[in-house]
């Protein structure tokens, strides 16, 4: 699953021709009046303006902006890009639909296919009457039926006219779903545009498979994050290292926790921050790299996790690999180190390392050597339960 | 007993490098629990018809490699599983291809980062036809002593540690492949081992899920107990739950899940495989899939570390009921795997007799080393190719005079213009179209007795004659009886009146330079008895080369090396000038030769015998 930021990813809704409201994305509030020559309805329409960012909750944030004129919204897009604590990089300006009723569709991968999701209780009071939405599975390679469709929009509370509008509509966002790799899409208000009766969406989730991208040439965005804020730079100095090196390593940083985390395995990494939590302490990231990833990319992500401010400990742990070559992986984590303590970074970190796997004698043994060179570390090999050197080193040996 | 993977199972492996890896692995295992080769055909177009050789005990194994599995199915109908290793992009063809092959039942899928409704839509194809898809992102399948699909398991060692060469009383599903093997090393420590244990790939839909093999496992009378790790997100673990609570079950089932780290952690934060997100309302969390499993009567150890003992009071519980019956250690006599040559000589276990022996240059370590000095260490320190000469032909470090004069002869030996033999042929291969190794080459072979090539033999007679105290007189005889015209003595257009400039260069720095020089003063005195008798007589640039280096205590077999290696800078200029001026193939023309075979005339008829 991968998200998609709104600009793009109402953009693909339009593909599939499905009506979004007409839209800019600008990157310097400078840009807003050149724009504005060639796209009449920023100087005609009411504007609303919000950070083009995944910041979750950016309404209390402050970062949208309704009702604007072109004056107004230049302003609100100048202050955005100045707030020094949210770092906006990019802001959407798009145009105000004037609209009574509110409703809610979404469609969702399933193990059998796809699930469509449809309330005419929309906008904020979706989650409260959650019951009342309805579900209309959608089996895979089984493209649903207009009629099909128009008798759900029924069922769903449409009527008339609207109900068949509906139905197209939705036609529409499972072909989109379906050609474009979806994995969620939530239209969150739909409305119909006073002006016309045309359906149009005006806020969506776009979510697709990310490892689909290879099919899909016309996808000219990057993906946003999903935790609600934007990476940080080191995270996408990791994300970059991650797409194109042989296995992955992985990285996100949580501030305020005091054990960095270091394992290895998508499987094993989890356990290792449950076990953290679990013993009363706090992670200040999650790192992960499998698949016998090359010395270097481990040495960056090392890097990275060394970095991390107010760090106690490290906790270097992993299963028993099967092709992961240890010493090798390990050598990577250790150049890592040696940098960082070069550095200064280490000072009274305290490092705990368990781990198994082809060479691991070799490696675990590289590892305890570095106890003469000065480190404070702990060496543990795979007679030690997986996760009992987080024990030893919240609650001691 | 096992699952899925047997005795039985034979394996087409889809795929390239990681495909051969992985049967290196699989041939390991089937050496050490004593069973034949279980992969008889590799399906890699690019490389089709082409063979793998796969180590396999203290041999080799050629396995074909096939364009299609259509074919490799037909030529080895015994082929019921295939595993594929094919990149993301083709990886839906590939196990397609597998899964129409009527014989094959079983497709793993190891390729990680395949797309979701790839997956999907291969999840429905195997339930139409009632095949087995394991996967994507899967690390493999393993049967104690049966069968190993992929590299599950590590090294081979670690088998032996896990105790992987004989069937214990636990299966294992789990997504990770780490994770299984560790449960597969934690069941070898606290119980008696594994029977098949199952990686079914972290990916959001895995093609077959705890709940499949649970089922099997239920039918499986080797398989007491069954550990499954899980993850938080989807809702697998739950409907593994409902499996198993939906009735009594022979096996006991024993669960851990991740994720509790989500319940402490900000919104929306979620990490691990690619399968472990919650749903958007918050079903798949990992208390609610650790609850559904203890209301259905399973074992749920808090954490990762409580396995261990879960799983040794369940061994004891069957080892107490007679279902489970305590196995000796056997790990003693399990067959070793053949060491590597270099492993065996590191461990000092076996002595090889080299073939050859050097005794100039060293490059085991991480540059060469000339005569035990590092090439960077001597230019660091200001030494030139006169040095690097000297370390390789003589094996010693040449004093600065010495460099000076072997710089000296190669810089004056360098080239001699396009007529003389060498560098015609050179050019003339060139202008045929002829790359530079193959025209130097032939330029090269023109040295000889009449051309460059004779240095090493003058030394050689140089020598004998300083060390025999002949005189030039004698000398001079001795050669006329016994070898025939003197080597270093003569010249084709040099005579005395128009002498060759090298050479008296080349003497007058020697002789300035204060070197004890008994070789070139004996060629001096056999030169001056020569161009008496004719002006053309005279010591020749070889012959000088010879006399010095002689005196320089070159041996006498790497001295028409000077030479060579000289003038191999000069052929490489001509060649190189031929080719950017895009010159023309060279022909002679006719009257440039002088034909005189027979004229023209009636061949007779052919006889033929009777």
């Amino acid at each position: 699953m991968a998200k998609v930021l709104e600009g793009p990813g109402m953009t693909l809704l339009g593909k599939w021709g499905m009506q979004v409201p007409r839209f800019v994305v600008v990157t310097d509030a400078a840009q807003i009046a050149k724009l504005s020559q060639a796209n009449p309805w920023l100087r005609e329409r009411k504007l609303v303006v919000k950070a083009h960012e995944a910041i979750g909750s950016r309404m209390k944030l402050g970062l949208v902006k309704l009702d604007c004129d072109l004056a107004a919204a230049t302003k609100a897009t100048e202050q955005m890009f100045k707030s020094s604590h949210f770092n906006i990089s990019q802001v959407i300006l798009s145009e105000m639909i004037s609209h009574q009723a509110e409703s809610y569709v979404a469609v969702q991968s399933t193990r059998e296919g796809a699930t469509l999701l449809l309330s005419k209780l929309g906008g904020i009071e979706v989650e409260d009457h959650w019951d009342k939405v309805k579900r209309f599975p959608v089996p895979l390679g089984a493209d649903p039926t207009a009629g099909a469709l128009e008798k759900f929009a029924t069922e769903a509370g449409f009527t008339g006219d609207l109900a068949v509008k509906i139905a197209e509509f939705l036609e529409k966002l499972y072909r989109c779903y379906d050609q474009e790799d979806g994995t969620y899409m939530e239209i969150n208000p739909l409305v119909v545009r006073e002006s016309d009766g045309v359906v149009t969406a005006l806020d969506a989730v776009v979510m697709v498979d990310a490892d689909a991208r290879f099919r899909h040439p016309d996808w000219n965005f990057t993906f946003a994050s999903e935790f609600g804020r934007p990476y940080t730079q080191n995270e996408l100095a990791v994300l970059e290292i991650d797409s194109r090196v042989k296995g992955s390593v992985k990285f996100i940083e949580i501030p305020g926790g005091d054990t960095a985390l270091l394992p290895a395995g998508g499987g094993a990494s989890v356990y290792y921050a449950d076990a953290v939590l679990a013993m009363g302490g706090t992670i200040a990231n999650y790192a992960e790299y499998s698949g016998d990833p090359p010395d270097w990319a481990v040495e960056a992500l090392t890097d990275k996790v060394c970095s991390l401010k107010g760090i106690k400990r490290i906790i270097v742990g992993g299963a028993i690999a099967n092709f992961t070559n240890v010493k090798k992986t390990f050598a990577g984590i250790i150049a890592g180190f040696r940098k960082a303590m070069a550095e200064g970074k280490l000072n009274g970190v305290e490092i705990w390392v368990r781990r198994g796997g082809p060479f691991e004698n070799e490696g675990l043994a590289a590892m305890r050597a570095l106890e003469k060179e000065g480190f404070n570390i702990h060496v543990y090999n795979r007679s030690t339960p997986l996760t009992d050197i987080v024990n030893y080193a919240l609650h001691g040996e | 007993m096992s699952i899925v993977a047997n005795q039985e199972t034979r394996v087409v492996i889809q795929g390239g490098v990681a495909g051969i890896n992985a049967a290196n692995r699989m041939a390991e295992f089937c050496h050490l629990s004593r069973l034949p080769f279980n992969v008889p055909a590799f399906v890699f177009p690019p490389n089709a018809g082409k063979t793998a050789d796969i180590p396999y005990g203290s041999g080799l194994v050629s396995v074909p490699i096939y364009a299609t599995v259509a074919e490799a199915v037909s030529d080895h109908p015994t082929i019921n599983t295939s595993l594929v290793y094919i990149g993301a992009e083709r990886a839906f063809d590939a196990a397609m291809e597998a899964m129409e092959a009527s014989n094959i039942t079983l497709v793993s899928m190891i390729t990680e980062g395949v797309p979701e409704k790839d997956a999907k839509r291969l999840i429905q194809y195997a339930k139409r036809t009632g095949k087995v898809f394991n996967g994507p992102s899967s690390i493999g399948i393993l049967s104690a002593g049966e069968a190993r699909l992929g590299v599950v398991g590590g090294s081979y060692d670690n088998l032996i540690a896990c105790k992987l060469h004989r069937a214990g009383s636990f299966g294992a599903i789990t997504k990770s492949g780490g994770l299984l093997n560790e449960i597969m090393w934690i069941c070898s420590q606290f119980a008696d081992g594994i029977t098949t244990a199952i990686g079914i790939g972290g990916d959001a839909y895995p093609g077959s899920d705890y709940t499949t093999y649970l089922e099997m496992f239920e039918r499986d009378p080797q398989t007491h107990a069954v550990i499954i790790v899980g993850e938080m997100g989807g809702n697998l673990e739950e409907q593994a739950a409902a499996w198993y609570g939906a009735a009594k079950r022979r096996i006991k089932l024993i669960a851990v899940v991740s994720g509790f780290c989500q319940e402490q952690l900000p919104k929306g934060m979620k990490f691990g495989h690619a399968g472990a997100k919650e749903g958007t309302h918050g079903e798949g969390s990992a208390r609610s899939k650790a609850d559904a499993l203890k209301a259905a009567g399973a074992s749920v150890p808090a954490t990762f570390g409580g396995l261990g003992p879960a799983i040794g009071e369940t061994y004891q519980s069957l080892l107490a009921s007679g279902k489970a019956k305590s196995i000796p250690g056997e790990e003693a006599s399990l067959p070793k795997l053949p060491m590597r040559v270099e492993e065996a000589i590191k461990a000092g276990d076996v002595f090889v007799e080299p073939v050859l022996k050097s005794s100039i240059c060293d490059d085991q370590g991480d540059e060469p080393l000339y005569h035990g000095y590092a090439a960077s260490d001597l230019i660091n320190k200001g030494y030139h190719i006169p040095h690097v000469i000297g370390l390789l032909w003589d094996k010693r470090l040449v004093s600065p005079v010495e460099a000076e004069i072997i710089k000296r002869i190669v810089m004056l030996s360098a080239d001699h213009g396009p007529c003389v033999s060498g560098a015609l042929v050179t050019i003339i291969a060139a202008c045929a179209g002829i790359q530079m190794a193959q025209s130097v080459a032939a330029g090269l072979l023109m040295i000889g007795p009449r051309f460059g090539g004779a240095v090493t033999d003058a030394g050689k007679w140089f020598k004998y004659a300083v060390s025999n105290h002949m005189t030039p007189e004698d000398y001079l005889a001795y050669m006329k009886r016994n070898v025939g015209p003197v080597p270093g003595i003569g010249h084709r257009v040099k005579s005395l009146k128009n002498p060759d400039k090298r050479v008296s260069e080349l003497v007058r720095f020697v002789k300035s330079a204060g070197l004890s020089t008994p070789h070139l003063d004996f060629a001096l005195s056999v030169e001056k008895i020569t161009t008496a008798k004719k002006d053309t007589l005279i010591l020749n640039v070889d012959g000088t080369m010879a006399a010095i280096l002689v005196d320089l205590k070159f041996p006498v077999e790497s001295l028409n090396g000077f030479f060579i290696l000289s003038r191999t800078i000069g052929l490489i200029g001509h060649w190189v000038d031929q080719n950017k001026q895009g010159s023309r193939l060279i022909r002679l023309f006719p009257y440039l030769a002088n034909y005189t075979s027979a004229k023209r005339r009636e061949a007779p008829l052919l006889e033929t015998k009777k």
